[in-house]
Formats: structure tokens, C-alpha cells, sequence
């Protein structure tokens, strides 16, 4: 497979899905893109969503 | 027990921040009296002052603005 | 969305990698999990809770919080009986909705991706490390992670603090701060750069749960560096927390409390008992760090992070793969979330010819025209048991039967489950129905679920009214059965009477000028204007200088010895040879109007005497306006020649002269900041002091170079180079802002006077050079507040919309910062958040439209009396004054409109009106409120 510009994949692969996976993935499907969000743990969130204080609702809507 | 006052409020919330925080009490299961009948606004800047004027004619006790 | 999924290997080259995903199996279908929860209560085996830190026990089969996403339970396969055993599947027959499947085996995924970003954020420090403060031999000492859950109120103590040996609740809690960082025992060379945050933090709450408690932050340095978090501790210590410099050497269990031996700065050992002592553990490289870095081909650094570079941080040595969050080096969430937007931006430019592929487009039925007749549906749900075991749903349906308009009604099981949405849509249609209230879950998570569904039955979306009677009725009056149906019923009759008056609202959209406006030539705005050129947007960028550089032009080299000068100048000419950014120098904005997708400037240059003015279009704004050093009074600085600022310095040790590195300097920090002139902490003035003191010692290793500080803040890895100044001998003494050092001339001298800690006496020093860390002062804040109406912090920083997570957004839609004009840091942090504003920039752009949401203000122009009162109410500056036949009439700025209300519910003639919250529907609220209450006092 040539490396033109036409063969360019359209996504991007997110590893992790603490809070800069998620808005980093939330991003980019703002910006266009199409992303997969790769998380080794049942859930996204990471250590954030174990804050108590800090923690608002991260709805992940990807 | 029925001659106990049992207050009758309405309370205007605001979408951001007291309907919210209304929201986490509900989460968190903190109890609190079932006194309160609610209305969402998306901010306390839009309770008209006509509105609590109305909302004690029509017979509340106490009005609670959360914003 | 991929999770219990592990990389395992990327091939390729950017623009085309093939990553190999292998996904562990869940054992439930995600589709069909309603999250009702009735499986954890029947699974009989017990499973430690590593989200609550292992503070309780779940079951194998759970989900991690209620509001984890995706909202599917999973079966944990190291302690499940039937994946240990083959036994039990007592889960199977439960779940109603058949989702557990215990045949679901690990797939393996292959994505073709173009750009790959990781940020696996940080791992674990080692148990050993913890145990040479007692953690595990002593039940009383714990993690801040565990303090952190211990004071959550949803986790497993409700909040309440106490101590695991007993269940007494703490009288003296002590913090130990840097457990696992700035210890090259454990190879943590590095500060964590957060516990002192969350320490102050943990004891706030605390001491906030029980204001008698006792509690001490045994510390180094306070590292509070970031914005406005100076302010905090000083809270933190008007509270009555107590802060103590002093290493932490022994912790003993003491009767039935713990001993606390500590030294002090002086030499002096302490004791002290404690009930409670909180490890504020540091973060550690991901554990399997190695193994990412194997696997996607990228350098770690010496602690084990990815390896990154001053003037590209978040690249990596191989092209396409880009490093956001902890991993790039330990930071807190604002850091982190402006580095995941940064690298969105970063991805967005590799992609630019990609951008828009692969992206699902919905298409929903054509709007069905509204009817006067109202037709009202209300669906009750039971969500589960969490409604209905409370309230008594049939009784509430039921209720709403002879009310006027309702001509369904029904209850459901989950409103929100898909096949439960899907019956919603089909009976909108069936009955023709026009209105919907939902009585289920709160708005604020599910409105725009309903309203999505209202649209694919071909109903205006605002057309849903829902109640919330589960988070604030049946989970907040659960031992009240009667009154929180009794409540549920009002509220529903309340909805409905709203419902009778809604409207449908058209969507708005306003086209977008795809056009960026930069502020500031400097680093962070040359930054954000080639950001902005790779995705494709054009930029007109601002300098008020003759020229483009900023600060960088005056610093000679970074901390991590990265060379500026050669980097600015390529910086500069890949600006100015970009065709898409429009630079124009000596150039001051003067007026700016409009709102997000359509602002219009009026931009002043000067060019020799001649004075020219541009208007120009755009759609958003980026303010990087910068700073400078503050020149404070007190220290002779610019009235003695052996006074000079850090960055004079910094330019005389680049320089030649012979004696430019003397026998003896001085160097003070802090002067003019934190509360001395300036109240902040300008988080760069200890990285520029320690810079600058191994540049003496290089040059003249005998020089004796005395640093006066308040806290080393060297955080990150510049902890590294405080600790090489030290071992070169450069001698570092704390003092107190009550007790500055003074600076005083005599004769030809420059004496400066201060309290040694250490040998505890006053000394006088007359050195040769005397460094001031002077802070930084942003530049020209105020002016560009009031063109924009973006307001400030009071140090007049530019205060972003969220402080946490939208750290370059500002309040006012369309307009982003970054660099010196959000607060002081360094260039790394400068070109992170320059990228981040760009990434955030281009979303607009992107777009090409602005949605407007319908719920904003709207003028009846026949009753309005053009009296401008909601004008100059408005925060947003979302009414203007127009003409209309020669009559003032006020008229909204729909984009700019954030439906606070205010307008409405001042206006004298009652002209305005708020889409969703008319007058006449909040008044059939109270209405159906007060019928309710004339009917209860019938009943009395």
C-alpha cells in the first residue's frame, strides 16, 4: 500500500481513557475526527472520577 | 399527627447550580423533608418577582429561590 | 469506545498505523444491560472495591460507580465463581433483560488509525516505599487515595473519617508530604507537582467534616505554584491547618495512637502523636510504561515517563504518536486536560485532509407542524427499584388521567433503555401525540436523550417536559413512601400544566467566519497561528512590538539547557512564510464587536509616523497577550548597578564580560510576589534562580551563590536541577515574609541583611550581585477585558470558563487564552496551552455553523418600549438596541444568549420572553402548584 495522502486514515486512537484520553478524544470528534478510545479498566473516568471534590459529571458521549 | 405545621414550599432552581446540586443530594442519598415542590429555570436571574408573588397566593407557605 | 482493551502492538507510519486491540471479555452484553443492578445483589461472592481503594467490598460482578460510562455492569473474572470454579451462574437467571453471557471470549480488534495519542496517565508508588512510613504494619496510616474515598460522602464511609484499628474519629490528623517523590530512594528524583494540592485539599474537607479536628501538613516546600492556588492555602491556614517544614523521619505505634518523629530545618528532633497520618503519595510512571513504550516505539526518560522535549512537549520520537497527561510528566487536571485538548490539535494538523471522513451524519424526519390542541403523553418510569420502590408509580400515572390534555399515559421499566426509547417514538406516533412528559431522572443527564427521540418521531424537541422524581424524590425521601408519591404526583401535574403551554422552538444556526484573531506575538501566539495553519484556518496575528517574539527574545536558554534564540528565529520565519497567518506588528486592537463566528475588529498599526486602521472578520479570538518582570520597590532594583532582575542576569551571563559571573551573588525569590507586591506565586522565578545559579557555578565554580527563598518550587523535573545546585554548592536559606531580607547601601556596598534558619542569627552579606526573582505582571489584561467583557481574575489574569476543564476557554463564547495572559509559566507549559487553544479554536471553524441552543430570550417588539434596561442588565451583552420605523427596540444576539433570564424577568412590559420558561408556562407551574395545595388543605 502506497503512503499517498489518499491512503491517510481518517482516525485517530486514543490509549487511555483517564481525563486527557476522554478530552482528548472529545476533541477531536469536535474537531471531525473519528476516535477510538482505548481503556484497559471496565470503565473511562481513571482516577478522576474517584475524586471526591473535583469530580463533576464527565459524560463521555463519544 | 395531622395538626403538626406541614409547610408547603416552592422553590425555583437553577439549572447550573442548585438543580444540580439538588441532583447530587438525590446521588449522595442525603433525606431531607418532602416539603419542596420544584420549577427548573436555567438561572435564578429568571424569577420574576410576579412569581413569588403568585406562588403565595396560590397558597405556599414558603418560597425557596436556589441559585 | 473500546475498554478492558490492551495495545498490543502498532505498525506503520503516521497518517497509517494498524494498532492490534485485544478486548477482554465483559461476560454481559452492554446493549442489553439495563444497569438495574439486580445481579451484584444476588451475586454471593465478595470482591475487594479497587475503586474505593479496597475500603469495602463489591461483588465480582458490579459496575464501578453509578455514573460510569459505558453504564454496563461487568463480571471481574479473578474472583467470579463460575470463571474461577464453572460453578454458581446464580446472575444468569436473574438478569430480566438476559445480558450475561458467560461465552463471550477476548476478540481481537485491528484499527487502521492515522494518529495515535497516549495517555495512560500514571501508575502506583511502591508498597515498600509506603512501608517505610508504617503503611501496612500500622492500620492507621493511610494513602491520600484512601483519605480522598475516606472523605467522599457517596463513598464507602459516607464521608465520615476515622481510624481503621478502632473506628474512633481522628482528633489530630498529620499529613507527610513528597511519600515516593523528591526521594531518590525510591529513583523518584522528580516532584509530583500535585500532593501539596490535594493534601491542602483532603485537610479542607477534613476539616470541614469536623472543625475540632487537629490537623499538621508536615512538609518540604509548599509547592501551591499554580494559579490562584497561593490562595488556597492561605485559606488552608486561616482555617487553622498547620503547615510544618520538616522531614518526617519515624512513624511508631505509641499507646493506641502513632509517634511522629521529625526534623526540623534548625536540626532539632520532635515528637508528636497523632491518630491519623496521611501518606500524600506521589504519582509514579505507568507500570507498564515499559511495555507502551516497547509497543508503540516511543523513548522513555530516565523515571521511567515518556521523554519529551521543551519546545515540543508533547511529541514523542516517533512521528503520528503523541503524549498527553501524567505520563508526559506528573500534573495536575487542568495540565492534563490542556495537554489532551493540545494533542487534539496536534492530530488534527497530521490529519487536516482527513478531517470530516468517517464521521456518522443522522437524518431525522421532517418537523410535523404544531397543532393548538394539545396532545399530552406522560410515561412514568420506575427506573428499576430506584423509583418505584419509593414511589408508588401506577398511583402517580394514574392521577394525571382526568387532567385536561392528557391523552396517554403509561409507566416503564427504563424510560432511558434503548428498546424503552424506541417505544416512546412508536407511541408518539401511534397516538398522535404532541407533548411528552417524562417523569423519571433529571433533565440535566437525560433531556437531550428524550429530545433526540422526539426529533426521530418528527416532534420539535422542546416539546418534552421532564420531572425529576428519582434524584430528588424517591432517593432523598426513601423512609416516606406516601409523601414522595404525594410529591411525585404534584410535580407531574405541575409538568403537565407547563407542558399544555409549549412551544415548539426553532433550531438556530449562525454561519461562522473561518478566521481566527491571534493577540500577541509572542511564543503562545505564534504557536497557536501555526497550530491553527496546519489544520487548514487562516489567522491575522497581532504584535504590539515591532516585532515577533515576546519573552523568548530575552531568555538565552531553558532550564533542561534547550537553546531559545535558534528556535524563535526558526519559529518566526515558519510564521512568516506561512501563507495562511497575516502577521501585522505595531499593530493594537482598538474596537472588537460581535460574538462567536461573526467578531469584527478595528485593529490600529503603526507604520513610521503613518497610522493605519483594519477591520477585520473573524470567528474567534485567541488572547496571548503575555507579561513581563515586575519591577518591585524595596530592593534597589534600577537605583544600585549590582541590582539586576533574573532575566539581566540571565543576559549578562550569556554575555562576555569578564567578570560577569563574580566571586559572591546573592539571589533573592519572591521579591514583589506573594504578598509582597504582587499576591500570586509566578511559578517560574525558582526555575529561572536555579537556571541561573548553575550557569554561575559553570562559569566560576567558586563562586558563592546564596539563594533567599520562601519554597523551592522546582516542581516536575526541574527538581533535578535543584538538587545538582545543590550538590554544586549553591546554598539555599528559607525565610518568612515577615522576616524579608533587607537590602541597604552603604558606602560603596550593597549590604543585604536576613535571618539565617539555619545557623539561626541575623546575617550581612555585601555581595557582588544581588538577582531579584521578580514575578511576572500580564500585559494589557484590563483594556482587553473591557473589549470583550471577559473578565478577570484579581491579579488580572484572564479567568478561564472552567478552571478545571475548560483552562483556555474564557466565559464569553469564541474567545480562548493562553501563555503569560492565563498566569505565569514556563515555555513548555506556554506552547502546550498555545496548542490547546488552537485545538479549541478550530472546533467552531470546523463546524462552519454556531447551534444556538433555543432556549434564549426573545423581544415582542409590539410591547416592547425600548427602554434599554435589559440591555445594560445583560452579562453577556446579548441584547443590542435597533431601530425599528424610527422606534428603540430591543432585539436578542441569539448566539450570545445564555437564557440566564434576567431580561425577562426585568422587563417593565413584560416583552421579553424566554424559549422554554415563558411566563405563561411558569405561571401554569405555580398554578398547578397552588390547585395542588388548595386540594391538600381541603383534605387537612
Amino acid at each position: 500500500m502506497g503512503k499517498g495522502m489518499e491512503h491517510r486514515a481518517g482516525a485517530v486512537m486514543v490509549v487511555g481513557g483517564g481525563i486527557a484520553g476522554v478530552q482528548a478524544a472529545l476533541d477531536l470528534t469536535e474537531l471531525g475526527y473519528y476516535v477510538y478510545l482505548v481503556e484497559k479498566s471496565a470503565v473511562v473516568g481513571g482516577v478522576m472520577a474517584q475524586l471526591d471534590k473535583t469530580f463533576p459529571t464527565n459524560d463521555c458521549s463519544l | 399527627m395531622s395538626d403538626e405545621f406541614n409547610p408547603r414550599i416552592l422553590g425555583f432552581l437553577c439549572n447550573w447550580c442548585c438543580y444540580a446540586a439538588a441532583d447530587a443530594a438525590g446521588v449522595s442519598r442525603f433525606q431531607y423533608p418532602p416539603n419542596l415542590r420544584t420549577i427548573r429555570v436555567m438561572c435564578t436571574g429568571r424569577v420574576d418577582p410576579s412569581f413569588i408573588l403568585r406562588g403565595f397566593i396560590e397558597g405556599a407557605d414558603g418560597i425557596f429561590t436556589g441559585g | 469506545m473500546l475498554t478492558n482493551a490492551d495495545l498490543q502492538a502498532l505498525e506503520g507510519n503516521a497518517g497509517d498505523f494498524t494498532a492490534k486491540i485485544r478486548q477482554r471479555p465483559r461476560y454481559i452484553d452492554a446493549d442489553a444491560c439495563t444497569a438495574c443492578g439486580l445481579c451484584t445483589q444476588y451475586c454471593p461472592r465478595h470482591h475487594v472495591d479497587p475503586y474505593n481503594e479496597g475500603l469495602s467490598v463489591t461483588r465480582p460482578i458490579h459496575i464501578d460507580y453509578a455514573q460510569a460510562v459505558p453504564a454496563t455492569y461487568y463480571i471481574d473474572p479473578s474472583s467470579c465463581l463460575h470463571l474461577q470454579h464453572d460453578t454458581c451462574q446464580i446472575c444468569v437467571p436473574v438478569c430480566q433483560s438476559h445480558a450475561i453471557d458467560f461465552s463471550q471470549k477476548p476478540k481481537e480488534i485491528e484499527l487502521n488509525v492515522g494518529a495515535v495519542i497516549l495517555a495512560p496517565g500514571f501508575g502506583r508508588i511502591d508498597q515498600s516505599t509506603l512501608a517505610k512510613f508504617g503503611y501496612g504494619s500500622h492500620p492507621d496510616v493511610v494513602t491520600s487515595f484512601e483519605f480522598e474515598r475516606m472523605t467522599t460522602a457517596s463513598g464507602p464511609f459516607m464521608g465520615e473519617v476515622k481510624c481503621f484499628s478502632d473506628g474512633r474519629h481522628p482528633k489530630r490528623i498529620a499529613f507527610i508530604q513528597c511519600v515516593g517523590s523528591r526521594d531518590l530512594g525510591c529513583d523518584n528524583g522528580y516532584c509530583s507537582s500535585v500532593c501539596c494540592m490535594y493534601a491542602i485539599k483532603e485537610a479542607m474537607v477534613a476539616k470541614e467534616h469536623d472543625p475540632e479536628v487537629d490537623i499538621t501538613i508536615y512538609y518540604m516546600d509548599i509547592r501551591t505554584q499554580g494559579k490562584e492556588f497561593d490562595k488556597a492555602q492561605q485559606r488552608a491556614e486561616a482555617m487553622g491547618i498547620k503547615f510544618v517544614r520538616a522531614k518526617v523521619g519515624d512513624i511508631t505505634p505509641w499507646q493506641n495512637r502513632l509517634q511522629l518523629t521529625y526534623s526540623t530545618l534548625e536540626g532539632g528532633h520532635e515528637f508528636e502523636p497523632f491518630d491519623l497520618v496521611v501518606l500524600s503519595v506521589g504519582f509514579e510512571s505507568p507500570r507498564d510504561a515499559r511495555g507502551i513504550a516497547d509497543i508503540t516505539g516511543i523513548e522513555l526518560n530516565h523515571y521511567n515517563f515518556a521523554k519529551s522535549e521543551t519546545f515540543q512537549p508533547l511529541a514523542t520520537n516517533r512521528d503520528g504518536v503523541i503524549v498527553a497527561g501524567a505520563f508526559q510528566g506528573p500534573k495536575d487536571i487542568p495540565e492534563s486536560v490542556t495537554q489532551a485538548s493540545a494533542a487534539a490539535g496536534i492530530a488534527a494538523g497530521l490529519l487536516e485532509k482527513q478531517r470530516g471522513q468517517g464521521i456518522i451524519h443522522k437524518d431525522y424526519p421532517e418537523e410535523k407542524t404544531d397543532t393548538d390542541e394539545p396532545r399530552i403523553g406522560v410515561f412514568v418510569c420506575h427506573c428499576g427499584i430506584n423509583i418505584s420502590s419509593v414511589v408508588d408509580v401506577h398511583q402517580v400515572e394514574d392521577s394525571v388521567a382526568d387532567m385536561e390534555g392528557v391523552v396517554y399515559h403509561t409507566d416503564s421499566l427504563y424510560s432511558c433503555s434503548q428498546d424503552a426509547v424506541e417505544t416512546l417514538k412508536k407511541t408518539i406516533i401511534a397516538h398522535n401525540l404532541n407533548r411528552v412528559v417524562i417523569a423519571a431522572c433529571s433533565p440535566r443527564t437525560h433531556e437531550p436523550l428524550f429530545q433526540e427521540t422526539l426529533k426521530d418521531a418528527g416532534l420539535n424537541p422542546c416539546l418534552v417536559e421532564m420531572v425529576n422524581i428519582r434524584d430528588q424524590c424517591s432517593w432523598v425521601h426513601a423512609g416516606e413512601p406516601d409523601a414522595a408519591t404525594d410529591k411525585s404526583q404534584d410535580l407531574v401535574r405541575m409538568a403537565v400544566a407547563k407542558a399544555r403551554k409549549l412551544k415548539p422552538l426553532p433550531a438556530q444556526t449562525v454561519p461562522v467566519t473561518s478566521r481566527a484573531l491571534i493577540v500577541g506575538g509572542g511564543i503562545a501566539g505564534m504557536v497557536v497561528a501555526l497550530t491553527m495553519a496546519e489544520q487548514g484556518f487562516e489567522s491575522v496575528l497581532l504584535e504590539k512590538e515591532k516585532t515577533l517574539g515576546g519573552n523568548l527574545g530575552l531568555l538565552n536558554h531553558t532550564l533542561s539547557s534547550s537553546e531559545t534564540a535558534g528556535y524563535l528565529k526558526k519559529l518566526v520565519a515558519r510564521v512568516k512564510k506561512n501563507r495562511k497567518i497575516d502577521v501585522l506588528t505595531s499593530a493594537e486592537i482598538v474596537q472588537t464587536s460581535g460574538f462567536i463566528g461573526n467578531f469584527s475588529s478595528v485593529v490600529a498599526t503603526t507604520v513610521g509616523k503613518k497610522q493605519e486602521e483594519h477591520t477585520i472578520d473573524h470567528g474567534v479570538v485567541i488572547l496571548a497577550t503575555g507579561g513581563h518582570e515586575h519591577r518591585p520597590d524595596g530592593y534597589l532594583l534600577g537605583k544600585n548597578s549590582r541590582v539586576l532582575t533574573q532575566q539581566e542576569l540571565e543576559k549578562r551571563l550569556a554575555g562576555r564580560a569578564k567578570n560577569r559571573a563574580p566571586d559572591s551573588v546573592v539571589m533573592i525569590q519572591c521579591a514583589g510576589s506573594r504578598g509582597d507586591d504582587l499576591n500570586y506565586c509566578s511559578k517560574v522565578c525558582c526555575n529561572h534562580a536555579v537556571k541561573n545559579a548553575l550557569k554561575i557555578k559553570e562559569i566560576n565554580p567558586d563562586s558563592q551563590v546564596i539563594v533567599l527563598y520562601r519554597d523551592m518550587r522546582t516542581y516536575g523535573y526541574a527538581e533535578d536541577a535543584y538538587r545538582e545546585a545543590r550538590l554544586k554548592g549553591v546554598v539555599f536559606i528559607p525565610y518568612e515574609l515577615e522576616n524579608k531580607p533587607e537590602v541597604y547601601e552603604k558606602g560603596r556596598r550593597l549590604h543585604v541583611k536576613f535571618f539565617d534558619s539555619l545557623l539561626q542569627e541575623e546575617v550581612d552579606l555585601t555581595p557582588d550581585l544581588l538577582a531579584l526573582s521578580v514575578g511576572i505582571v500580564p500585559d494589557g489584561t484590563e483594556e482587553l477585558s473591557k473589549l470583550l467583557k471577559a473578565p478577570l481574575t484579581d491579579d488580572k489574569f484572564f479567568l478561564e470558563a472552567h478552571v478545571k476543564l475548560r483552562p483556555v476557554e474564557l466565559p464569553v463564547d469564541g474567545v480562548y487564552v493562553c501563555g503569560l495572559a492565563h498566569g505565569p509559566k514556563p515555555v513548555d507549559e506556554t506552547i502546550a496551552q498555545a496548542q490547546a487553544a488552537a485545538a479549541k479554536a478550530a472546533i467552531p471553524l470546523v463546524k462552519g455553523s454556531v447551534s444556538v441552543d433555543p432556549i434564549v430570550s426573545s423581544v415582542d417588539e409590539k410591547t416592547c418600549i425600548g427602554c434599554g434596561l435589559c440591555v445594560s442588565l445583560c452579562p453577556f451583552s446579548a441584547i443590542e438596541m435597533i431601530k425599528v420605523e424610527k422606534k428603540r427596540k430591543a432585539r436578542t444576539i441569539a448566539a450570545s444568549c445564555k437564557a440566564c433570564g434576567i431580561c425577562a424577568s426585568h422587563c417593565p412590559t413584560f416583552a421579553i420572553s424566554m424559549g422554554g420558561f415563558t411566563n405563561e408556562q411558569i405561571n401554569a407551574q405555580i398554578e398547578a402548584f397552588g390547585r395542588a395545595t388548595k386540594k391538600e388543605t381541603a383534605e387537612v
